[in-house]
């Protein structure tokens, strides 16, 4: 019988966090997880997921001659079904044994390290999804503007905000369709109006306006995630959840407001607001969220319109003593505001979540084969080498079932300082 | 038999002359903040109606311009606050942004430019779970407060207070996710320990004398 290896007792270890990894990943601070709030989690299989919609109302409504006249004959209403199926995220995390000997105690040392690791692992992954959500469904992070050596310069939005440093990202031509490679990210500057990307080596061929996606796409045209502006789209053409736009141009289509590269005003988001009341009754905005990004949250403080936010933070907490009556939560006319570092600069999109839901095929846990959680790594010789791997994994999709419950503000200039 | 479709009050002239004393006077002679009630309160909207049954079922559509209440809920008041004519835009640049064409007809989203400025919701007067929060006289001496203050912060500094807040959120994830874990491992890391009261500690027993010498180098 060969003796215990450390990576057997390592993930031992890890399976103490294991009920702990859920709880780490539903908070609901980001949008992927605001969506999780609703209760709506289908489970699936591998099948598609079927939503029966109801793309035309019924019946024949006139008036009719009571002496005699014909009455007509009636109709039914129409159904199509939307149909989605999950896709597959992962998210690696490697440990070296220098970093399990970097500490005095031997057990304590694995603990840490495996702690430490799960819950930056975890930040990590709910940031990459949440990222994603950023996205028009096809795993695209970034266009590229221009190029100077292994730094990327690119497009605002989404600019620099969706990778992260050490991510593998692949470049692919403008229409999706040529695969050019991947490369490592070795800097980003999501903050500065700049935007760059630095990665390791430049995939060859690569040119301005080639778009940066994530690893594990392959082939013409990938399909990812489906984000927000998969969902709240005003295109009549292009596929939803399997349905053609171009067959229900109307109901398919998310109001939205063009904002033609100014600054947003009042009148943006009153327009957008009474595009949906206008669609689905005068009083139907309460559940209504606006998700933006901080800079068009910084855009509406600019106005001056609003009190609450000097409140809650203005005043660097002093003035909380004026806050006892009131919510303090910071509206955009009233619809509370959720801003993401993740969101587009240039967008604010109002949500309604009691219509948004995730088919889920596998929860998120660890990767797990024969009830191993940590896995060794075998080094050139066949040998083990010093370092263990562990994964998280899930397997979701995210729809809507009524993309006419929203509507959205784009092309919003960004606030000077941006 | 009588329905009441929108209820309507208007605030007292005591609540308007204390907000507006609290915010100041606009350059047409008119307040800066005032108070309305929700159901009161009406804006226009024009484009194409979608009405509907209660339950769901689509009645009508009719492209025309409503006034319709601007703010939800209907029933709560709202501080509203007055916004320059410039900040639309001009005349011409509003109705490019806010017209819209349904079956050839024009029809102005918003209705006509608000030559003199238009009042916007400010906030809301309703408790932390969205309850109702009467208009009471200590209310509005709280509402003007808040004005005063915020006439009197500088907003500056707002593009770092977003971001420090969102720092300081990254901050109490990563302190609640160690917390959380540390959880699932034994207290001080495994590490032996006894606890001895302070006040245990500091007393001296008798006979008790304090090994000093041996201290000493």
């Amino acid at each position: 019988m060969p003796a215990q290896s450390n990576s057997q007792s390592v993930a031992l270890q890890l399976e103490k966090v294991r009920d702990k990894i859920p709880l780490l990943y539903e908070r609901d601070d980001i949008l992927l997880t605001l969506i999780q709030q609703r209760g709506d989690v289908e489970k699936v299989s591998s099948r598609n997921m079927r939503l029966p919609l109801q793309v035309n109302p019924g019946g024949k409504a006139g008036s009719y001659n009571a002496d005699g006249g014909d009455l007509g004959r009636g109709a039914g209403s129409s159904y199509d079904v939307a149909q989605i199926s999950p896709m597959f995220f992962k998210f690696a995390v490697e440990i070296t044994k220098l970093v399990e000997y970097a500490t005095n105690s031997r057990e304590k040392a694995i603990e840490n390290a495996a702690k430490r690791e799960v819950a930056n692992g975890m930040k990590q992954f709910r940031a990459f999804l949440d990222k994603l959500m950023q996205t028009g469904g096809n795993g695209v992070l970034g266009t590229i503007s221009s190029i100077a050596g292994s730094t990327f310069t690119m497009i605002t939005p989404p600019g620099a905000a969706l990778v992260y440093v050490g991510q593998t990202v692949q470049v692919y031509d403008a229409t999706l369709t040529t695969n050019r490679g991947t490369a490592n990210v070795t800097a980003a500057d999501p903050i500065s109006s700049s935007q760059t990307i630095t990665v390791d080596a430049v995939p060859g061929g690569t040119v301005a306006n080639d778009v940066i996606v994530h690893d594990g796409l392959s082939g013409a045209s990938p399909t990812s995630l489906f984000g927000i502006k998969y969902h709240q789209n005003s295109a009549t053409t292009g596929t939803w959840l399997n349905l053609n736009r171009a067959t229900y141009p109307v109901q398919l289509q998310t109001p939205r407001v063009n904002a033609g590269n100014a600054a947003l005003t009042p009148g943006n988001v009153r327009l957008a607001l009474n595009k949906v009341r206008k669609a689905l009754g005068i009083n139907q905005v309460g559940k209504l969220i606006a998700y933006t990004s901080v800079e068009q949250e910084h855009a509406w403080e600019n106005l001056g319109i609003t009190i609450s936010q000097i409140v809650k933070e203005g005043a660097g907490g002093r003035a909380s003593d004026l806050d006892l009556l009131f919510t303090g939560q910071k509206t955009m006319s009233g619809v509370p505001i959720r801003s993401s570092i993740n969101a587009d600069q240039t967008r604010v999109d109002f949500l309604d979540l009691s219509h948004w839901g995730r088919a889920v095929m596998k929860d998120i846990d660890y990767f797990e084969v024969g009830g191993q959680t940590v896995f060794p790594i075998y080094g050139t010789s066949g040998g083990l080498a010093a370092a263990y791997i562990f994964y998280f994994d899930t397997g979701f999709q995210v729809f809507s079932d009524s993309p006419r419950s929203g509507s959205f503000v784009d092309a919003l200039a960004r606030p000077s300082g941006y | 038999m009588i329905t009441v479709l929108r209820e309507t009050h208007e605030a007292p002239a005591s609540v308007q002359e204390r907000l507006a004393r609290a915010g100041g006077w606009n350059r047409f002679g008119e307040p800066n903040f005032r108070v309305v009630w929700g159901g009161s309160r009406l804006g226009w909207i024009g484009g194409r109606w979608t009405d509907r049954a209660a339950d769901g079922n689509t009645l009508r559509e009719r492209i025309e311009l409503r006034l319709e209440p601007k703010y939800l809920p209907f029933d709560r008041w709202h501080i509203e606050r007055w916004c320059p004519p410039e900040m639309y835009g001009t005349p011409r640049e509003w109705y490019q942004r806010t017209l819209e064409i349904e079956d050839g007809r024009n029809v102005a989203a918003l209705g006509p430019y608000p030559s003199r400025g238009e009042y916007e919701l400010a906030f809301t007067l309703q408790g932390p779970r969205g309850e109702f929060v009467q208009l009471t006289p200590t209310v509005v001496e709280h509402c003007a407060r808040l004005i005063e203050f915020a006439r009197g912060s500088p907003r500056r500094n707002a593009r770092a207070a977003l971001y420090e807040r969102e720092a300081r959120a990254e901050r109490a994830y990563d302190a609640w996710a160690f917390d959380l874990l540390d959880d699932t491992v034994p207290a001080l890391y495994g590490v032996p320990f006894v606890t001895v009261p302070a006040s245990f500690a500091l007393q001296r027993p008798k006979g008790h004398r304090e090994n000093t010498e041996e201290r000493r180098p």
